[in-house]
């Protein structure tokens, strides 16, 4: 769990963020001091705001909290498993830079845009 | 590094695991292979040495089957056994035993000979291997890495060591996890095992908040260390069809309900519904929003000024986070500005009150700006690239361009409409606009529904596999359009095709009318050419060749009826303007030509045309010549070009002018009404009109007989009766008679030759004048007859006025010498005696007064004594009969008696009667008349004079007279005038006797 807890007071509401990677939702402020609890080895967010502007979007739709992410069914579909309980986005707009792409593939992951984009790339039967 | 290999194992061991073949599809491209197997390696020892706890985790998550998998690799690996082994771990075996040794060739052919050599294991191994064998080169790179890598970990001592294993583990544990980032969808799919998921309904837009306050109640709880009963609470956003609804995963609905309690904006009495397991996935899908491309249009959502603005992108930001816009700005330039509103900084909130009107979409106008703000407006640039800076916002072109998320605008639904196409048309080099089709292209491409196909329309699949097939439409449904195959092999069969693959077919040559989609609506022509589904035709109307959707087109019949639907028709007199007017020469669908009463074209859309203002049917104007102009009426221009036409319109002078042999403007020509001449009237209206008609005095002169003076009119009395007359025709004629009655237009006429009335005709009556004779005028009222009757009358009168006088004015003026003539006897006529006589106009006036009548005599003459000796007088008398008074009685006034006499009746009684007036008219009067005249003047008065003593002739009358006279007055009369001595001796004698010289009375 994100230390202070991952509820934001509805005037930082304006200032919401979701990481392109991971979805988690925070604020610029708290991404920018603490980074991002899920990525932060291949983000390096922290005190970054570069790649904070680059790496999280502004652009989000729908919020989940999780607080048990390896039991939760909508956890697992939204691909949180493993992540820390806190406030993620159901759909997060946004490219991330090639270099920072690159880079998640190289820490072996393999990225799938949370735009969106693969519920239409999975042929419903 | 990471699990590389694990994954791979992992999840290449679902065979359904679609997300295994994107990874494959990854892994080359992104060049993460390249350092993959060296990785793996160690990762692989990894697995070896320590925990698999992470693996097992990911596992157990991931599923079942893929546990087996890796187990088994491993001990495989473990055992260097050679049959099922992924090639990684063969490469790491190998890499041990001699890293120096370039082993690729080796692995490529052990891979080969398992491949080749057994077909059970075949099975087994992956494809993925099969395809990494290829990437030697790759490989060879890894290993030089894996080297490096191990002789580092060589020099680092054993605790160092054991760390960085920890701290890989861990991280291996998160990678695991994020794992579930990576894919495995398939297996999310939820279960009968997996917690429920209630809905639950919410405000509107609060959806984020209520998140949030769950959020901190978990929070809560975990920092209690009390046990969250809650899994998960999502929300799908405001703007989804899922707004006002969360979603509550929990094992138990008390669970659930415990955690939404008391937070506000939920609807805790709404309905809760468990999720049925089967549509929980739908819960969570996602739409991919559609990219954003450069030149599309788009609809703004955000900021609300703009909202439902057609926008066009202009740039997209490589994170596909921020696009830039271009949109016609709403601007107000601060004219709406309240001045006096205290300045705060505080956002307002408008969510609530009354929402102001924007301002409407107008492109930048910098005069506008400055007018106001110009504190507000930088500017750069110039020409065409002038850029302005206002209120902190960039306008280029007039557009304002905007970066805005892409959340703040939509490309769906978009349906750019023509109106608010034409903003963004741009600028030919030859001035004519045109717009980028493909744009609007794809802008409507997205709306796109069956609805522009008909059942039974022609059509062919111009695009995809099944491309080249032509048929006839069965059903639309939605975006599928059924139809079936008329051509080819499949002839007869039904397929269904997606409306975005279909074309409606034409053919070069065809007829076809644009039925929709652009602004060519209702245009009808020719097809020229077919491109995929964009067909160019040669418009009817116009000669010009459009280019359309062949979705848009319909084979037509008819012939074009541009403009049918504007209020406007060819030839309308339309008001532009308070000021102005203009008359129409073109009605185009969306614009009007007009020419003005200045006589330029004007261009006007049509509600820039206030009204049809009609025609004035009674306008009027006039041609230079001062002729009337009148509606329909023929002119021509006078110099210039003299053109000529018809009158269209009449408007303050102004004449709108129709010649239909003229091409300009549909033969409509301006001109003023004073450089034209009329040529024909229409209906032959008099030309010149007679003005004078207008002139209400002579107007009043027209209704009678127009003439300088009335006649006087009669009235009273017939001025006819009493008159003597003579009767020109009939059995009557030539007799003298008086008229005695009247009526109508006959008369009574007492005829003078024997006592007998007659009746005569008026008109054949002339009239006598009853002592000369002589022939007058007929009408005795009118002036000129009384007139003579007067001078006739009057004349005597003087007589008798004179007459009154002693001497014989008695006669002349009273006697009716005449007046006895007039019907009235004696007195009354006209003017007769009594008039005359006694009028003082002369007469008995002047008469008595001057002569003093027998006073007269007396006193005036009395006085003139110079006749005083009665000589004077008698001699005096210029009035013989004075004289002979004077005579008469020497000195005494002979007068009175002779007054008396000449005063009495005498006469009067003698004239009683119209016989008596008879004679007195031809007697009489004679008398008077004559007799008396030259006795008084011209026999008396040489008399008088030449004999001034000697009165004599006064003597021998005085007895005579009398006696001669029967009666006295005429004796009186006769008596005193000189005249009457022979008078009275004899008529006839007597006659000749006095004067001789009067032939007149004869």
């Amino acid at each position: 769990m994100i230390p202070g807890g991952a509820f934001v007071p509805p005037n930082q509401q304006r200032n919401l963020r979701a990481c392109m990677v991971c979805s988690i939702v925070r604020t610029y402020t708290q991404f920018m001091n603490g980074g991002c609890p899920n990525c932060e080895e291949i983000l390096e967010l922290t005190g970054n705001s570069e790649n904070v502007n680059d790496c999280t979007s502004q652009v989000f739709e729908g919020l989940i909290t999780v607080a048990d992410t390896s039991k939760s069914w909508v956890a697992r579909y939204q691909r949180l498993e493993g992540y820390v309980p806190g406030v993620y986005a159901t759909q997060v707009e946004g490219i991330l830079p090639e270099e920072i792409i690159s880079a998640i593939e190289a820490a072996g992951i393999n990225y799938v845009p949370r735009d969106g984009s693969e519920d239409q790339m999975i042929p419903k039967d | 590094m990471s699990s590389y290999d694990d994954r791979d194992s992992g999840s290449d061991d679902e065979p359904f695991n679609p997300q295994a073949e994107i990874d494959e599809d990854d892994v080359p491209t992104n060049s993460a292979p390249v350092r993959r197997p060296a990785v793996t390696d160690d990762d692989d020892d990894d697995d070896d040495d320590a925990a698999q706890g992470g693996n097992n985790d990911d596992d157990d998550e991931e599923g079942g089957e893929g546990n087996d998998d890796d187990d088994e690799e491993d001990e495989e690996e473990d055992e260097d056994e050679d049959d099922i082994v992924t090639r990684p771990a063969k490469r790491r075996k190998k890499a041990k035993r001699n890293m120096f040794i370039d082993v690729e060739a080796e692995v490529d052919e052990e891979e080969e000979e398992e491949d080749e050599g057994d077909d059970d294991i075949q099975d087994e191994v992956h494809p993925d291997d099969l395809l990494e064998t290829t990437n030697a080169d790759l490989d060879d790179r890894h290993h030089r890495e894996l080297d490096m890598r191990r002789e580092v970990n060589a020099q680092k001592d054993v605790e160092e060591l054991a760390k960085e294993f920890d701290e890989k583990y861990r991280r291996r544990e998160m990678q695991s996890a994020r794992r579930g980032a990576t894919g495995a969808v398939p297996l999310a799919l939820p279960t009968v095992n997996d917690p429920s998921i209630w809905s639950v309904k919410c405000r509107p837009t609060k959806e984020r908040e209520i998140i949030m306050s769950i959020q901190r109640r978990i929070d809560e709880k975990m920092r209690a260390k009390q046990p969250v009963k809650v899994y998960s609470a999502f929300e799908r956003g405001p703007n989804g069809p899922q707004s006002g609804y969360l979603y509550v995963e929990a094992d138990a609905k008390q669970d659930m309900l415990e955690i939404i309690e008391g937070i506000s904006n939920v609807f805790m009495s709404g309905e809760m519904l468990s999720i049925d397991v089967k549509e929980r996935p739908d819960l969570l899908r996602k739409k991919r929003r559609p990219p954003l491309e450069v030149g599309k249009f788009v609809r703004m959502i955000r900021p609300p000024t703009y909202k439902g603005d057609l926008a066009k992108v202009v740039e997209v930001s490589g994170n596909g986070l921020d696009c830039i816009v271009q949109v016609v700005p709403r601007l107000d330039y601060g004219l709406n500005e309240d001045t006096n509103a205290a300045v705060d900084n505080k956002r307002k909130r408008g969510f609530f009150g009354p929402k102001v009107e924007r301002p409407p979409q107008k492109l930048f106008s910098e005069a506008d700006a400055k007018k106001r703000h110009m504190k507000h407006l930088t500017m750069a640039g110039s020409g065409a690239q002038r850029q302005y800076t206002y209120k902190g916002e960039d306008y280029v072109g007039g557009f304002l361009v905007k970066e805005v998320k892409v959340n703040w605008v939509s490309a769906e639904r978009v349906n750019p409409k023509m109106e608010e196409l034409q903003y963004f048309s741009t600028q030919n080099a030859d001035g004519t606009e045109t717009l980028d089709l493909i744009a609007v292209q794809a802008a409507q491409k997205a709306a796109e529904t069956g609805a522009a196909f008909a059942s039974g329309d022609n059509v062919e699949i111009y695009t995809g596999e099944q491309r080249g097939i032509r048929g006839t439409t069965v059903t639309v449904t939605g975006e599928i359009v059924t139809l079936r195959v008329s051509e080819g092999e499949l002839k007869g069969r039904k397929i269904d095709a997606p409306v975005k693959t279909l074309r409606k077919l034409f053919r070069e040559g065809d007829h076809v009318k644009v039925i929709g989609g652009s602004k060519y609506v209702d245009e009808v022509g020719l097809v020229t050419k077919i491109r995929d589904d964009k067909i160019t035709l040669l418009c009817d109307s116009t000669q010009q060749e459009i280019t359309v959707f062949s979705k848009d087109l319909k084979r037509a019949a008819d012939s074009a009826t541009v403009g049918a639907d504007s209020n406007f028709d060819l030839y309308d007199l339309v008001q532009i303007d308070a000021s102005t007017i203009g008359c129409v020469v073109r009605v185009d669908r969306e614009v009007l030509k007009v020419v003005d009463q200045q006589g330029d074209v004007r261009t006007l859309l049509h509600t820039q045309v206030s009204q049809v203002a009609g025609r004035n049917r009674n306008a009027v104007a006039t041609d230079r010549d001062g002729s009337e102009i009148r509606h329909d009426d023929n002119v021509k221009e006078y110099g210039g070009e003299n053109r000529q036409g018809k009158v269209l319109y009449i408007h303050r002078g102004i004449l709108f002018v129709q010649n239909r042999e003229l091409v300009e403007n549909q033969g409509i020509f301006v001109v003023r009404s004073t450089s034209v001449l009329t040529m024909a009237a229409k209906s032959g209206r008099a030309q010149t009109q007679d003005l004078s008609g207008l002139n209400p005095a002579l107007n009043a002169g027209a209704n009678g007989n127009s003439g300088p003076m009335p006649p006087p009119r009669s009235f009273g009395r017939d001025k006819l009766i009493g008159k003597t007359v003579i009767i020109r025709k009939g059995a009557y004629k030539g007799l003298l008679g008086i008229v005695k009655d009247t009526m109508n237009d006959e008369a009574r006429i007492e005829l003078h030759t024997k006592n007998k009335q007659v009746s005569v005709k008026k008109e054949l009556l002339s009239i006598k004048d009853p002592i000369t004779g002589n022939s007058m005028p007929i009408g005795g009222g009118k002036f000129p007859d009384r007139s003579r009757g007067g001078y006739s009358g009057s004349t005597p009168s003087y007589n008798s006025g004179s007459g009154r006088t002693p001497a014989w004015g008695n006669g002349g003026g009273r006697t009716p010498g005449w007046g006895g003539g007039g019907a009235a006897g004696g007195r009354t006529p006209g003017w007769g005696g009594g008039g005359g006589g006694r009028t003082p106009g002369w007469g008995g006036d002047g008469g008595r007064t001057a002569y003093g009548g027998g006073d007269g005599g007396r006193t005036a003459y009395g006085g003139a004594t110079a006749y005083g000796g009665a000589t004077s007088y008698g001699g005096a008398t210029s009035y013989g009969g004075g004289t002979a008074y004077g005579g008469n009685d020497g000195n005494r006034t002979a007068y009175g008696g002779f007054n008396s006499g000449g005063r009495t009746p005498g006469w009067g009684g003698s004239g009683s009667g119209n016989t008596a007036s008879k004679s007195n008219l031809s007697a009489p009067t004679p008398g008077a008349y004559n007799a008396p005249t030259p006795g008084a003047y011209a026999a008396p008065t040489p008399g008088g004079y030449g004999a001034y003593s000697a009165p004599t002739p006064g003597g021998p009358m005085d007895a005579p007279t009398p006696g001669n006279y029967s009666a006295p007055t005429p004796g009186d009369r006769y008596g005193v005038t000189p005249a009457a001595a022979p008078t009275p001796g004899a008529w006839d004698i007597s006659t000749p006797a006095p004067s001789g010289e009067d032939p007149v009375y004869h």
